[in-house]
């Protein structure tokens, strides 16, 4: 039947004679299309999968490839704009799906099937607490009274592991932290106990270390109610642990499929050995044995001041987000920045390249200090010392062409005589970066991201800067592309000579790039050293912690 | 729902093919199409900002060519209070004519036994012929070439009134069209210094931020407090009641403008908050491009969209306020001609009872109104394609 998938992707499951458990979930041949200018586009086609009882089974691909349209295909909860293909059968335990009506959909959502989101910021309404919410998912469904809901709801906290629910129920979810917000949205997701429980992306959006919390929780609640698990994520090491079944998909295709330990043992379509492939690996180039430093911090300092209390009575507090720090950039070399959200690695990287004024501390950039300048008297550094952003969504000006984008610090800093020139030296910039040199007139939003993130390199290389700062360059990237910006900075710093801050907080990534690190919590460094050193060797107990989110999650 | 968008997207980006294609894809990326293309795309659209970009174009239309629309002179008086006449091709006997004519209304001998006004009534002896092109009053085209081809009149210079007449036996319908430049060039004019104004003091409040900002919005706060009407009328009554004319225009514009620019300084101060803080304002900063680069060249081209909508909001807003004040009698003098000032002959009931057509300029000003709304939503909707 399968005409225009991969031939590493049949239809049926590879491994029925080996579970044979009850088929819980039969969905084949899911196809989605979307209305958009001038036409339509299939953002899912041809999709067929099969969940058992009891077993999670991983939608795994790179964005767009239509892992999370998949499931809300299952789920009924495509927008207005989408249209679900004729062939599309979904069978949930022996019924079709797609011959619901609206009503018994509802049913099905939230009590056979549930589902939890990437954003628990968004999916949780801010104007009710959190008990009263579960409180709604429950009586949506059952006829029980608010107190005994109220209950349940409490007990429902309790299981996922959620301190003192007796007092949390009654919190609004401002109050609560993202790892312990996602907790609530598993909570209502596991309210009436649904034989399927679709997460997708359940950990995207939280700090590494309470990543594997989250996901241990997910699985403990599995084994303890026999629930089956959709998991949808980009992670290759989430789904190595985690699932037991994987379907690799791209451009709404499933490329192939396969029980995870054989899948990974031997990929066998191309895209699958790609993703495998595209893990960030080797290491940073070697140092010649003793290069002068190019950036200096001493005892830098940045604080915020917090109000707390009413307009009468105002409380004030500081806020240390950088607390007297000393770094040492030295030529050549690439340092880590490390620590999660929150730490202060951002502002004191801002700080250190004085996009951000430090409260106190002295900066020295090859031996001149910067902390005494002014932002006039800072302009003729500027072309030395250049910054990337993380989201290269926000940090190319929409309106702008790519040449004007990049040309920009040329004129600004009266580099290159006339037009022609600064042109030449846009599309050397262009070129070094591994963009085609013919785009000068095309916008932003004709880019993908990993495309838009080289442009974002291109604008900082094309002013020949000495250092850049690397402010999460690959975060907001799927994964091969992850590595391909990897390959090129590494491949800039050797043709160029250039020194980098690199801010993360994602260790394979710091693993590949970096020659040392410092790792930062709450504002103050808490360890450093060179990047063998510390990550295979942590000294201090968050330190650890991180290094086993990263390397083996299931920690 | 986000990833809703990400299709779309995709039609776009990825490479196609069985291999994982090295990502700078090339050829394949669509045109490089500017913002101006994709915003006529989107707005093309809407159906009634479409009809909203007709009308005002021919409003505008109307406005800069009003001698030549307007049958007759709109300061020649004839019978007052006369009723619209009726083009047609059949005389009252019934018998047809090949060229459509109208009866002008003339006074009868007779007296109203009531008012002892004289009766009017059509004129059945002598018809006026009615064509396109015909010679009538003479006028100058934009100030200076002159002209005397009117669109549609009476042959031979006879006054001819579609919409009838006022008291003083204007004709409504060539000063309506007439008045459309008063009303029209008060609303631009006014909103042209609002939007400077307003514009300029947004973005330099939300850029430069800290204190300026905080006394500057207080301001704001200030102007957006006073009570709007009582103003405008104690300000309108201070100016001297011997002023010419086109000084009292002046100063009815400036009053307008002084009230009106708080409220678009506020919004566009709102978005340059948003907007400084964006990585690729700061991405401009790490390059060195000082102040007056960054708010040329990053804020203000992403802030001008929302002003260009706020803009054809406004327009209408004016337009309202001037008829409203002219009907009281604060905004244009005679002898200048505007929607406003004509509605003031609408002001006692019987007169509106007995010559409801003197209501016409209510229409111009509906019209108009509508027209800058509907194009106003319709750009709304298009600025932001991306």
């Amino acid at each position: 039947m399968n005409e225009t998938g991969s031939p590493f992707a049949p239809d049926e499951r590879t491994d029925l004679g080996l579970h044979g458990r009850e088929m819980l979930l039969d969905a084949r041949h899911i196809g989605v299309a979307f209305k958009v200018e001038g036409g339509e586009v299939e953002g899912v086609r041809d999709v067929s999968f099969q969940l058992h009882k009891h077993e999670t089974i991983a939608l795994v691909g790179e964005s767009g490839s239509g892992k999370s349209v998949t499931a809300r295909a299952v789920m009924g909860l495509l927008g207005k704009r989408a249209t679900v293909a004729k062939r599309t059968s979904i069978k949930l335990a022996g019924e079709e799906v797609m011959d619901f009506s609206e009503q018994r959909r509802r049913r099905m959502r939230g009590n056979q099937v549930s589902m939890i989101f990437q954003e628990p910021m968004s999916s949780l309404n801010p104007i009710y607490t959190v008990g009263a919410q579960i409180v709604e998912v429950i009586r949506l469904h059952n006829r029980v009274s608010r107190g005994e809901a109220m209950k349940r709801a409490t007990t429902l906290l309790e299981e996922v592991q959620i301190e003192d629910p007796e007092a949390r129920v009654r919190s609004y979810p401002h109050q609560l932290s993202g790892g312990q917000r996602q907790r609530v949205m598993i909570a209502m997701a596991l309210a009436n106990r649904p034989d399927v429980l679709i997460a997708d992306e359940p950990t995207t959006a939280l700090d590494v270390t309470v990543q594997a919390q989250i996901l241990n929780l997910i699985r403990d609640l599995q084994e303890r109610y026999g629930m089956a698990v959709i998991l949808i994520t980009h992670d290759l090491t989430i789904v190595r642990h985690f699932s037991d079944y994987v379907y690799v998909m791209r451009d709404g295709e499933v490329k192939e499929h396969g029980e995870t330990a054989v899948l990974f043992d031997k990929p066998r379509h191309a895209y699958t050995q790609h993703l495998m492939a595209s893990e960030p690996k080797g290491v940073a180039l070697p140092l010649a044995a003793k290069t002068p430093i190019v950036l200096e911090g001493r005892q830098v300092h940045v604080s915020f001041t917090l109000r707390h209390g009413g307009f009468f009575k105002p409380e004030y507090s500081e806020l240390h987000a950088v607390d007297h720090l000393d770094i040492q950039v030295h030529r050549d070399e690439t340092l880590g920045l490390v620590g999660e959200s929150g730490s202060g690695k951002t502002t004191f990287g801002q700080a250190l390249i004085g996009l951000l004024k430090a409260n106190s501390g002295e900066i020295y950039f090859d031996g001149v200090p910067l902390h005494d300048k002014s932002r006039r008297q800072l302009r003729p550094f500027r072309s030395r010392i250049q910054i990337v952003f993380q989201d290269p969504y926000a940090s190319l000006n929409p309106r702008m062409s790519i040449r004007q984008i990049i040309e920009e610090g040329l004129i600004v800093n009266a580099i290159g005589k006339d037009r022609r020139e600064r042109g030449d030296r846009v599309r050397q910039a262009l070129r070094d970066a591994g963009l085609p040199d013919n785009i000068l007139n095309r916008f932003p939003h004709e880019f993908s991201g990993g495309q838009r993130q080289r442009i974002a390199i291109a604008r900082a290389i094309a002013l020949d800067p000495e250092f850049i700062l690397l402010d999460e360059p690959t975060s907001a990237l799927d994964l091969s592309v992850q590595a391909q910006i990897i390959d090129l900075l590494r491949k800039l710093q050797d043709e160029k000579g250039l020194s980098y801050l690199f801010i993360s907080h994602d260790l394979k990534v710091v693993r590949a790039l970096c020659h040392r690190v410092m790792v930062m919590q709450h504002g103050k460094v808490v360890e450093q050293g060179p990047v063998k050193d510390v990550l295979n060797n942590p000294k201090t107990d968050y330190t650890r912690r991180l290094v086993r989110a990263a390397f083996e999650i299931a920690a | 729902m986000t990833d809703l968008r990400v299709p779309a997207e995709r039609t776009v980006a990825p490479a196609p093919g069985r291999e994982p294609a090295p990502e700078p894809a090339t050829g394949r990326l669509a045109g490089g199409e500017s913002y101006r293309v994709l915003v006529w795309r989107r707005f093309r659209r809407s159906v009634s900002g479409m009809v909203g970009l007709v009308l005002v174009a021919a409003l505008l239309i109307m406005a800069i060519f009003a001698d030549f629309w307007a049958p007759v002179d709109p300061k020649a008086s004839d019978v007052g209070f006369s009723p619209p006449v009726k083009v047609s091709f059949f005389a009252a006997d019934g018998s047809f004519s090949p060229v459509p004519f109208v009866y002008p209304i003339i006074e009868s001998e007779e007296l109203d036994p009531v008012t002892f006004q004289p009766l009017t009534g059509p004129d059945y002896d002598s018809p006026l012929d009615v064509g396109l092109f015909v010679k009538g009053y003479p006028y100058e085209l934009f100030g200076v070439i002159p002209a005397d081809i009117h669109f549609f009149a009476a042959r031979g210079n006879q006054p001819v009134h579609f919409l009838g007449t006022d008291k003083l036996g204007r004709d409504l319908l060539s000063r309506g069209i007439i008045g459309s430049r008063i009303s029209l060039m008060i609303a631009l004019i006014v909103v042209t210094i609002t939007t400077v104004v307003g514009t300029s003091v947004g973005i330099t409040s939300g850029y430069l931020g800290g204190r300026f900002d905080a006394w500057v919005q207080r301001f704001v706060d200030f102007v957006l407090a006073f009570p709007q009407l009582p103003l405008y009328l104690a300000l309108t009554t201070l100016i001297p009641i011997t002023a010419p004319s086109n000084v009292f225009i002046a100063f009815v514009i400036a009053v307008l403008a002084a009230l009106l620019w708080a409220q678009l300084s506020r919004e566009v101060r709102g978005k340059t908050l948003a907007l400084a803080r964006i990585e690729y304002v700061r991405a401009a900063m790490a390059v060195g491009a000082g102040d007056g680069r960054i708010i040329f060249r990053h804020v203000l081209p992403n802030v001008i969209s929302h002003v260009i909508v706020a803009v054809t909001i406004a327009i209408p807003t004016v337009v309202l306020l001037e008829s409203f004040l002219g009907f009281l009698g604060f905004a244009v003098k005679p002898p200048l001609i505007s929607w406003g000032l004509m509605l003031q002959d609408t002001g006692t009931f019987s007169v509106i009872g007995s010559y409801p057509w003197i209501l016409s300029p209510v229409v111009f000003v509906l019209i108009t109104v509508f027209a800058f709304n509907a194009l106003g939503d319709g750009l709304r909707d298009a600025v932001d394609p991306y």
